[in-house]
């Protein structure tokens, strides 16, 4: 032994002396062979996929004519416009509304219905737990047509019940329709991050209230809900957000009658001045970004905070479930039957009786007029027969490569420290505030403009890079907490046996993830085939998909086409959501 | 010539200086175990020498090479060091058969499928774990699994082998066992072997050299007789065994050095040189120095037996004198009342007060 233990001892003493006044030295180089510059690189490419679509947008707001024209200069004169256009504050109000209206049912409700299904011993509870996600997977302009068949002026149940006491007493071209249609799609939203929340309650807390002598209903109240406050909070921000980006159903239920919210007004704009008047759609663009931005932002903090709540909480105590009395078992079930109905039965059924009849009415038989013409429509036109095949291409194949993109970002941002995870973290953010009418606006202009780009606008490049933008967040969170499950030990020991990180990531990171990457690409998928705003702009020859051909073809009133296809997504949807079950894919994540 | 030298180490985590210039060296062919309590920063230390963790100073040689030195900038990555690490949770790939786990390190150095598969047999065979070599880590009982990940760390004949804990999981009977076995390989196959542990009785059955941590430095280096049995500190003392600690004045004008309290003195030696006369010190005495008997004889102590605690293999025995309490241990249950305690003065280790 080299060392003399007195002289190790004394030689530790004195240097202790010797550092006892000097700071922490300054960190002199990053960890070797941390891949770096793999992480510098993604990081950088990813910025540049999110920043560039943004900043044209705010570049393009300051101008007073279209970026690309030489004549554009910079100019508040859009701005002007915008603001002093009483169209524009009418939007703004509507959205406001609607916005406020959804929220304040949709979170309740969604916070009873989680409490039903996760802390009582309500009957049925499995099949519900599943159900009660659909509206979530049925892309919302699917929903918009289906209330229009079904209980629109001439749907099918205003016509029974016209038949029955001579006139409709309902009219969901209103704001309240809107609000109520929307809020019976978003209770889903509501439901699953309140149900996360209650899912960590040590059970003790509410059967201590129960043997005091207070009813289920009171433990909600005063026990239940208070500890799941911060998830409220959460889901209110979630479900405002959630009403500011909403597109299909003000389109379809506010158009006829002259209601506009934001989203609406942008496409507006453009038929209103019959120029492209790309100034003043970026202004409204950065509107709804302002409303949704701290949305994002109270979200990620709430987030935060619960993670370090939930840490000191864990103590995973198994929850015996409230008992509830048969009255309460009737109204709750009842209840919750109603609202499937409304918001899944309803506009689906609508949708599919829609697509197979040719005629109904007053008086019709609807099963005399079963027709396959309308699907049969669809494989007649090469447009719409290319829509289908491309949706279908973009919800497999695309989702595929794109839960391969957000795992490239996953690994970039896995066990990385300092300034470049910040700035991953704000760059996956920053997606989640823009809704997917205005990304895909703001890739419309890119791949319009840019040299290179041009060549891939009309092929289903251009759709698929805005569909893997939109899907960031969600695509990402979901690889993030796959790579979080892994023990740093199983890395490490990988690199003390000599693997670089590169080998550490293929040999022992991707295929321990393996069967989680395999149900992320199904909810990329179901992500993929319910969005509809993406494409709208870039809706060309060679980029058809379902979402947006629905929006095309309503200015034509071609509804035999609309609900055939609306009839392929809900079929899509169904396989998707079965493939998912089937395969024990955890569809609440 | 050691096959690893560690030089000075220190690390900072934040602003928490968690090794504060640590040194340390070991040979081929011989265990050096790290001992410490939690938060000394004994696995600090291992994740430094493997490169997990970067410090801030000093400097490590592994082998030939110099894989950390802060002056010269140079910091190796954990697979360039040729280092084998068995982690405390074993760390298997659940994914990965025994034998592909096994494998990895040699398929990463590209040796040839026919000499892969031989050498993994052979070292699986070694072990006790040849029938196995198909089945998954989930299959594997605690200790196979243990050995699976030490073959894991072997196979490829690193520098240095560093092993975490490696025996915290396992029950107290295969332990026992673990420790024999790990010994003997670590001699057979002549590899210089780092072992951190909490475990006393594992670092001194174990260990060929020991170093005892404390607070981030060294406490002590030495064989595990030397820091059994001449403590340099109080620390090392009371650390290590089961003792009693005697708080009294240090006299050291008579022939020898005596420690005494009100209506107490014991003689004692001397284990420090700043200890002197009339100041406040400390005694350390193992438990199994003092001996009780019932007869009285004149290098025996008269003390008080309160009580008798039956352990199974043996008796303890709560003495007084005065106001000292001490512990002793013997093979007999004894009657309460007087009895005589023999405590060499060469066992009494007199320290400074700190």
């Amino acid at each position: 032994m080299s060392v003399n233990s007195q002289t190790v001892e004394e030689t530790a003493r004195s240097s202790d002396r010797s550092l006892a006044h000097q700071a922490v030295p300054v960190r002199w180089a990053s960890r070797v062979g941390d891949a770096v510059w793999y992480r510098r690189i993604v990081i950088g490419l990813l910025a540049l996929a999110v920043l560039a679509p943004i900043a044209l947008l705010v570049y393009q707001s300051f101008l007073d004519n279209p970026f690309f024209q030489a004549n554009a200069k910079l100019s508040f004169s859009a701005y002007s416009y915008v603001l002093s256009d009483r169209a524009f504050y009418e939007a703004l109000r509507t959205t406001l509304v609607v916005s406020a209206g959804i929220t304040v049912l949709a979170v309740p409700c969604g916070a009873v219905l989680a409490f039903l299904l996760n802390r009582t011993d309500l009957k049925g509870k499995s099949i519900f737990e599943i159900i009660v996600l659909v509206p979530m997977f049925i892309s919302a302009i699917v929903l918009a047509f289906g209330y229009t068949v079904s209980i629109g002026p001439a749907g099918f149940l205003s016509l029974l019940v016209k038949g029955q006491i001579g006139r409709v007493p309902w009219d969901i071209y209103t704001v309240s329709g809107i609000v109520l249609v929307g809020a019976a799609s978003h209770i889903p939203y509501a439901y699953l991050y309140v149900s996360a929340a209650m899912r960590n309650l040590p059970s003790d807390l509410e059967e201590a209230a129960r043997t005091a002598g207070a009813s289920v209903w009171r433990v909600l109240w005063d026990v239940t809900l208070p500890l799941v406050f911060p998830a409220l909070v959460f889901v209110t921000a979630l479900n405002l957000l959630l009403g500011f980006e909403m597109f299909g159903l003000p389109l379809i239920l506010g158009d006829p009658k002259g209601i506009t919210v934001l989203t609406t007004y942008i496409l507006k704009l453009s038929t209103l001045f019959g120029v492209p008047v790309f100034q003043m759609m970026a202004v409204v663009a950065l509107v709804i970004v302002l409303l949704t931005l701290p949305m994002v932002f109270l979200q990620r903090h709430l987030l935060r905070n619960s993670r370090r709540y939930a840490a000191i909480g864990g103590k995973g105590s198994r929850a015996t479930p409230l008992r509830l009395s048969t009255t309460s078992q009737v109204v709750a079930i009842a209840f919750i039957c109603l609202w499937i109905f409304f918001a899944v039965v309803l506009p689906v059924g609508g949708i599919v009786l829609r697509t197979f009849v040719n005629a109904w009415g007053v008086g019709v038989n609807v099963f005399q007029h079963l027709t396959l013409a309308h699907i049969a429509g669809l494989l007649n036109v090469p447009s719409l027969k290319r829509g289908v095949i491309d949706t279908i291409l973009l919800s497999t194949v695309g989702a595929g490569l794109a839960v391969c993109i957000y795992m490239a970002i996953g690994l970039a941002g896995h066990r990385n420290r300092g300034a470049s995870n910040v700035v991953l973290d704000y760059m996956i953010l920053l997606p989640r505030a823009i809704p997917g009418l205005i990304i895909g606006l703001a890739f419309y202009w890119l791949f319009l403009f840019i040299p290179f780009l041009q060549s891939l606008r009309q092929t289903l490049v251009s759709i698929f890079i805005a569909y893997t933008i939109v899907g960031l967040s969600y695509g990402f969170r979901l690889l993030q907490s796959l790579l979080l499950q892994i023990s740093p030990e199983l890395e490490e020991s990988a690199r003390t046996t000599g693997a670089t990180i590169g080998q550490t990531w293929r040999d022992v990171i991707i295929p321990i993830t393996k069967p989680g990457l395999f149900g992320a690409w199904i909810l990329i998928m179901m992500l993929f085939i319910r969005d509809y705003a993406t494409g709208v702009y870039l809706l060309t020859s060679g980029t058809e998909v379902i979402g947006s051909l629905m929006i095309s073809l309503l200015a034509t009133g071609a509804m035999d086409t609309i609900v055939a296809l609306a009839f392929v997504s809900i079929v899509l949807t169904a396989v998707a959501l079965g493939l998912a079950i089937k395969l024990g894919v955890k569809v609440d994540a | 010539m050691p096959e690893l030298v560690v030089e000075n180490i220190h690390k900072w985590l934040g602003n928490l200086h968690i090794l504060k210039g640590v040194s340390v060296s070991s040979e081929k062919g011989s265990v050096l175990a790290l001992l410490g309590a939690s938060g000394s920063g004994k696995t600090t230390l291992l994740r430094c020498i493997a490169g997990l963790v970067q410090p801030e100073m000093g400097r490590i040689r592994i082998g030939s090479s110099v894989v950390f030195d802060h002056e010269k900038r140079t910091a190796a990555a954990p697979e360039k060091r040729n280092i084998g690490l068995v982690f405390q949770s074993y760390a298997l790939w659940p994914h990965r058969t025994v034998r592909e786990n096994v494998g990895y390190g040699l398929k990463l150095r590209g040796v040839a499928r026919p000499e892969m598969d031989r050498r993994i047999q052979n070292i699986l065979d070694r072990l006790g774990l040849g029938h196995l070599a198909d089945r998954y880590p989930d299959q594997l009982s605690g200790g196979q699994q243990q050995r699976v990940a030490i073959c894991r760390a072997l196979i490829y004949e690193p520098h240095v082998l560093l092993l975490d804990e490696p025996l915290s999981n396992l029950d107290a009977k295969l332990r026992e066992e673990a420790r024999y076995f790990i010994r003997n390989l670590i001699r057979e196959l002549e590899l210089c072997a780092i072992l951190v542990t909490h475990d006393q009785a594992e670092a001194l059955a174990v260990a060929d050299q020991i170093l005892l941590l404390q607070d981030g430095k060294n406490v002590q280096q030495g064989t595990p007789t030397e820091i059994y049995q001449r403590p340099g500190s109080f620390y090392a003392a009371d650390f290590l065994g089961s003792n009693n600690v005697f708080e009294g004045t240090v006299d050291t004008a008579g022939a020898g050095v005596r420690i005494f309290g009100d209506d107490w003195s014991l003689n004692g030696v001397k284990m420090d040189a700043s200890v002197s006369s009339s100041a406040k010190g400390r005694a350390v005495v193992r438990v199994e120095n003092i001996s009780v008997h019932l007869d009285e004889a004149h290098d025996r102590v008269r003390m008080d037996l309160e009580d008798c605690l039956y352990l199974g293999d043996r008796w303890e025995y709560r003495l007084t004198l005065g106001g000292l309490h001490a512990k002793a241990t013997g093979k007999f249950a004894l009657p309460a009342g007087t009895v005589f305690a023999e405590i060499p003065p060469e066992s009494v280790w007199i320290y400074p007060q700190a």
